[in-house]
């Protein structure tokens, strides 16, 4: 009978035990030492190993245990140096690497599993966005202002603007129609908001609005549209955010949901694609419902202002062809309603009303267009 | 031998190819299973690298597991969910409110800044999750048997660390040491071993040597300022600054290295069992450099050929204007990049974090060991959250 040597701690004392570990009966594990009271026997099928260990020579084992500690695993530990002995031991033993789990544990996951993500959905989808739209009503318009203003001053900033109103343009005939147009639109309505809208000198295709009544239209716009409607239609479109607070409600809820949801997905691997895609989905569902809010109220303000909404289809329509036949899954993940439907609906309203007139006269649109210089 | 005291010495034995086998393998697990694996992965490195120390060939054991840090995880997300959405967006609501309109450019940018004091709502969390996270740690560590743990403390440490820290910036960093020692000082005589006690001794004045190199540093940047205000050779000025800068970002390892010698050399174990520590910042600082090195060339070259693959992919994509392959590309060019993130974490791992534990552990000893003999073992402890905390709040590094 081999009998190989071992260093044994009984998982009660920091004293070490010299022990001989012997095998009996290729079943049980006996240890005997001088500093032992008792021989210890140890079955061979509860015996277990430490797993992720450096190296091949050593062996620790330990006793697995229903009560166990952290792990289902007794506190008392062995170390074997002894090759042939280890050897045996890995042959014998059918469960020395199984990495047990205490009972219940599994029940566990999924029930906190199905708590917590329960508590996010309900922080992400009902609580931030109600508190976002009572804090957006909260704020004092003069404060909103001064946030929107320091928005478009970054925006400034990162479209290549070196100071203050680099981008703007200024042209005042160009200005008097934009004013015309802006008269015209909101004539008969009521808006909380004194409307500050400006053109800066940039060729994107885009305009967009910024807490406190600001609306910002991009040179690219005015170049690319087919006519004054179009514009009109845009301004009308952005007005629309404006007067539901759009932009400082988007704002105050990202700021709760993006640091949320980070926390949650966020490290640096896999989780890093996830947290980006359920941030744009999640900003992409808050958007969606807004821009078709945003939508109807142009449509209406326009049909108020008889202006043709035909102007607001072939935006979207050209917005479609710059899209370019997205596959359909595409649609979820984009911040905007898909743009054939958004342009079928301004031909539908297009189409009810008989007596509209262009927003700018030939010479005023020109003048608008040339509105950079 | 029984009235000479005996003396342990540290010893690490955990090798470069089974680490990065290791880790390589449980990252691209964390990867696939999109970060949950993450739990895991970290638990079974930390196995490894605690098996590998040793003094007097009992090996060190690391006992935490990786579902209680998933379970750990999971409640922490829900109290952080409820309170970190509510208090940053009413921070940052109130960030709002000290707006007024902007004049000039630099006014603009200084006003966004107000935004970022919804961070603040984090700041006592992550000292909160810094101290569970050492107690956890502590609670999932054995030698000999023998359990190590810590008191729960954590609020206090989230106060006094909060304190420590104005302090030190308000005094632009002069009273660093003081910082450094009394937390360690908190930390340390919350710290037990079984059933004895570890215990703090010395100075904080002490701690200044340790500081020498971020003095200089520091000198060097104020020499260039002057330079620049004085000469009109912006030149010059600039070169000294990035001396500086450079020297102070290694008297910054050095100071850590000092300040742990020192801070070790003055812990005693249970009244009676003292400690020794002389690592050397030479080394350690060549192993951050040479091993970031090693590792920024690695990852440079993979992320090269990463590149060349996905150009090589794109541009047929481009050609036929096809968006499902051009999707197909941009999915590729993510996987290569991710996957590169993968190995140069693992690289770093066993270039930098391995060969500076293997250092610091060799060169430390336990004095008086023999006394080691009547620790006995200490309860089981909960472990608080695992972690979770410091998960969700991205504090600490990769072990």
């Amino acid at each position: 009978m081999t009998v190989a040597a071992g260093s044994y701690f009984d998982g009660q004392s920091a004293a070490r035990h010299k022990v001989e570990v012997r095998i009996e009966n290729d079943a049980t594990l006996v240890l005997t030492g001088a500093t032992l009271p008792q021989p210890q026997h140890w079955p061979l099928d509860r015996l277990r190993a430490l797993a992720d260990q450096p190296g091949v020579d050593g062996l620790t084992v330990t006793l697995f245990s229903e009560e166990g500690d952290e792990s289902p695993r007794e506190p008392a530990r062995l170390t074997l140096r002894d090759g042939e002995m280890n050897a045996r031991i890995r042959r014998l033993c059918p469960d020395l690497h199984r990495r047990d789990v205490s009972r219940g544990t599994w029940g566990r996951v999924i029930r906190y599993a199905t708590l917590a993500t329960a508590a996010v959905l309900l922080m992400l989808f009902v609580i931030l966005p109600r508190m976002a739209d009572t804090l957006a009503d909260l704020i004092p318009v003069e404060k909103e202002i001064a946030f929107g203003k320091s928005i478009t001053l970054q925006i400034e900033r990162a479209l290549g603007a070196t100071d203050l109103g680099d981008l703007h343009c200024e042209g005042p005939e160009g200005q008097a129609a934009l004013d015309k147009m802006l008269t015209r639109l909101t004539a008969d309505q009521t808006l909380e908001y004194d409307l500050d809208v400006t053109v800066f000198d940039h060729p994107m295709l885009n305009a967009f609005a910024a807490p406190g009544g600001q609306v910002i239209i991009m040179r690219g716009l005015l170049d690319q549209a087919s006519g004054p409607d179009t514009v009109a239609a845009v301004l009308a479109h952005e007005i629309g955010h404006v007067e539901r607070r759009d932009p400082t409600r988007h704002a105050l809820r990202t700021v709760g949901s993006a640091g949320l949801l980070s926390m949650v997905l966020g490290d640096f691997s896999g989780g890093t694609i996830a947290a980006l895609l359920g941030e744009q989905l999640l900003r992409a569902s808050y958007t969606r419902e807004a821009e078709a809010d945003a939508d109807g109220f142009a449509l209406d303000m326009l049909n108020a202002a008889d202006i043709d909404s035909s102007g607001m289809a072939e935006f979207f329509e050209k917005l479609e062809k710059l899209e370019g036949g997205l596959p359909e899954v595409a649609a979820y993940f984009a911040t905007h309603p898909a743009s054939a439907a958004r342009a079928q609906r301004a031909r539908d309203n297009a189409a009810r009303n008989d007596n509209a007139t262009p927003a700018l006269s030939p010479a005023e649109w020109q003048a608008l267009k040339n509105i950079c210089g | 031998m029984s009235d000479t005291t005996r003396d342990i010495f540290g010893r690490y034995s955990g090798n470069k190819g089974e680490l990065f086998n290791l880790a390589l393998v449980t990252s691209l697990l964390t990867l696939v299973t999109l970060g949950i694996y993450r739990f895991w992965a970290k638990t079974r490195i930390r196995k490894y690298i605690w098996s590998s120390i040793d003094g007097d060939s009992d090996k060190f054991e690391y006992t935490g597991t990786g579902i209680e840090k998933l379970l750990g995880f999971l409640v922490a997300v829900v109290i952080l969910a409820i309170y970190l959405g509510i208090i940053q967006m009413i921070l940052f609501y109130f960030g709002l409110n000290l707006f007024s309109q902007p004049t000039t450019m630099a006014e603009a940018v200084a006003q966004t800044l107000a935004v970022y004091i919804s961070f603040f709502a984090v700041v006592p969390l992550i000292f909160f999750a810094q101290y569970r996270a050492r107690r956890y740690k502590l609670a999932r560590t054995r030698w000999r048997g023998v359990r190590f743990g810590a008191e729960p403390a954590a609020w206090g440490y989230a106060l006094r660390a909060i304190g420590h820290w104005l302090l030190t910036i308000l005094t632009l960093g002069l009273l660093l040491p003081r910082q450094t020692f009394y937390l360690e000082k908190y930390m340390t005589d919350r710290s037990w071993y079984g059933t004895a006690r570890f215990e703090q001794q010395g100075r904080w004045q002490e701690l200044y040597p340790a500081m020498k190199h971020l003095f200089i540093g520091a000198l060097i940047i104020v020499l260039a300022v002057v330079l620049v205000a004085t000469t009109n050779s912006p030149g010059i000025g600039g070169v000294f600054f990035v001396v500086g800068y450079i020297w102070g970002m290694i008297g910054l390892v050095s100071y850590r290295v000092q300040s742990f010698t020192y801070l070790t050399g003055h812990k005693v174990l249970d009244g009676s069992i003292s400690f020794r520590a002389d690592p050397q910042t030479s080394t350690v600082v060549g192993h951050v450099l040479i091993g970031g090195l090693l590792v920024g060339l690695a990852t440079g070259a993979l992320l090269f050929v990463a590149g060349l693959i996905a150009t090589a992919m794109m541009s047929p994509a481009a050609l036929t204007g096809s968006a499902g392959a051009g999707l197909a590309a941009v999915a590729l060019t993510a996987i290569l990049y991710l996957a590169a993130l993968v190995i140069a974490s693992a690289l770093s791992l066993v270039w930098i974090t391995q060969p500076i534990i293997d250092h610091i552990v060799s060169s430390t000893a336990v004095e008086n060991a023999d006394a080691l003999d009547a620790i006995h073992q200490r309860a089981m402890d909960s472990g608080a959250d695992a972690e979770g905390f410091a998960d969700a709040l991205d504090v600490g590094g990769a072990i």
